[in-house]
């Protein structure tokens, strides 16, 4: 099962990675890839460890950016978006086609890595309209599905969450620990 | 006495007068991730402006930006991260790093994990250990982030690193501490003596536990954001007597260690920590020991 959904999902993008399925771990619904010294050395219970791939809930695979970033180190479905297209990637926009600077190529349905012009992976979208025969350069060609701004947004949740549990135990206590270490 | 005179006269005797300075925000770059070049002119194209921070590598402090260097997509790449000057040494003063089994045993919110990882070139292992579970996720992001694959984190208190049943090569403690009045603006209203008391006491349980888990000839890297001798000197001297460990030569930005502290003199050897006062960067402590054989 496990392989299955990290496999499907990599596949999404007309690629595939031969995993060493001995050094994938699993650890709740969480799935990470270990290195053999990793593998070799450090005792079971971690909470993370090596190479987090993704959770999975049901049939799905909710992908880490390691293995986004993994999967567009080889020939896989590709779009490279400019400068300002990326900063609204990041923001969790759709993309217009005429952001769009590579990958024409694609056909509406298909699930493709978003690129930024250093061919850095910002995350993945859905296309949704067939790119190069729409006129129309104001309209959405990518859905966003995940962008790195997630590490943000998961920061404000797990924050909120935890104002939340501090509120319900009666303590607003700040950590001693400064936030910049 | 307020609370405030209370620690600046003791600043006094340690000979440092007490100042009000603000934190100027600094990054380090991950050369494991992008060039140190690449970054700084990616940076510099966004208008941000940069100023080398002269006694570290990889370090800048920001000296102008429109928006939060914290939300750029270099950021969310981990191209860098965001950690504090004094706060950078630590990591670089371990004598070798690749092929070397490490412990972070106080890693949240992995700052200086990162900084290890990009050292050791994303190779060998990390062990990473934090007590607090809310700050697990964090901490997790924060490799995932920066693209960190050699580390393993534990939910784990770093006084039990021994069941881990693991021997380390490099122990990183970065000890939770009293911290200083520069990072916190309301520090002197929320500090006692009896907090530094009652911090001291831990660090030695964890200095204590760190040993155990160090090979012979092993390094300990120890370092707070305190000022207060008892979580620093004090506790180096009473690690000289109780563990079997000698301080070593650093060399990094920083005075000399105290070697009397009101009026107890100290082993001579601790002249060889660092204490930063705060001035460019926040208040620090740095030592290194190696554990004998």
């Amino acid at each position: 099962m496990t392989m299955k959904a990290i496999n499907d999902f990599v596949a999404q993008f007309n690629a595939s990675i031969p995993f060493d399925v001995s050094r994938i771990v699993r650890n709740r619904n969480r799935y990470y890839l270990l290195s053999k010294n990793l593998k070799q050395q450090v005792p079971k219970g971690f909470f993370y460890a090596g190479a987090y791939l993704g959770a999975v809930k049901g049939a799905s695979l909710f992908p880490s950016f390691l293995l986004l970033s993994m999967i567009a180190e080889r020939k896989a479905n590709k779009l490279v978006i400019g400068k300002k297209t990326a900063w609204l990637f990041i923001c969790g926009r759709d993309i217009f086609k005429q952001g769009i600077l590579k990958g024409n190529n694609l056909k509406k349905g298909d699930y493709t890595l978003i690129l930024n012009e250093h061919n850095e992976c910002l995350g993945f979208g859905k296309i949704v309209l067939n790119i190069r025969e729409e006129a129309d350069a104001k309209k959405v060609a990518v859905k966003n599905i995940l962008d790195i701004g997630d590490f943000l947004r998961r920061e404000k949740r797990q924050s909120r969450r935890q104002q939340r549990s501090r509120s319900l135990q009666g303590s607003d206590r700040k950590p001693h620990k400064p936030t910049h270490k | 006495m307020s609370s405030k005179q209370f620690f600046v006269n003791r600043y006094k005797k340690l000979g440092w007068t007490y100042k009000e300075a603000e934190l100027k925000q600094a990054i380090r770059i991950n050369t494991m991730n992008a060039g140190r070049d690449t970054v700084v002119s990616r940076l510099e194209s966004l208008g941000i402006v940069l100023e080398k921070i002269p006694f570290l590598e990889d370090g800048y402090w920001i000296r102008k930006s429109k928006f939060s260097v914290g939300a750029t997509a270099e950021y969310l790449l981990g191209l860098y991260s965001i950690q504090e000057a004094a706060a950078q040494i630590p990591v670089t003063l371990f004598t070798e790093l690749e092929d070397k089994t490490v412990l972070d045993a106080c890693a949240s919110p992995g700052g200086k994990t990162v900084q290890l990882a990009n050292l050791m070139k994303n190779s060998s292992v990390i062990v990473a250990l934090e007590l607090k579970q809310r700050k697990m996720f964090a901490l997790a992001n924060q490799l995932e982030r920066s693209r960190v694959t050699n580390t393993a984190v534990y939910n784990m208190d770093a006084k039990e690193a021994s069941k881990l049943n693991m021997k380390f090569d490099c122990v990183l403690l970065d000890v939770p501490c009293s911290g200083n009045p520069i990072t916190d603006k309301d520090w002197f209203n929320k500090r006692t003596i009896e907090d530094v008391h009652k911090n001291s006491r831990r660090q030695r349980q964890i200095l204590t536990e760190a040993v155990k888990v160090t090979k012979d000839g092993g390094e300990i890297v120890y370092a707070t954001c305190s000022l207060e001798p008892e979580e620093n000197e004090l506790n180096i001297d009473w690690a000289i007597g109780a563990l079997n460990v000698k301080v070593e030569e650093i060399n990094c930005h920083g005075e000399k260690g105290l070697t009397n502290v009101f009026g107890k003199e100290l082993d001579r050897s601790i002249e060889k920590c660092r204490r930063i006062w705060p001035d460019q960067t926040q208040g620090f402590f740095i030592c290194k020991v190696r554990k004998q054989a």
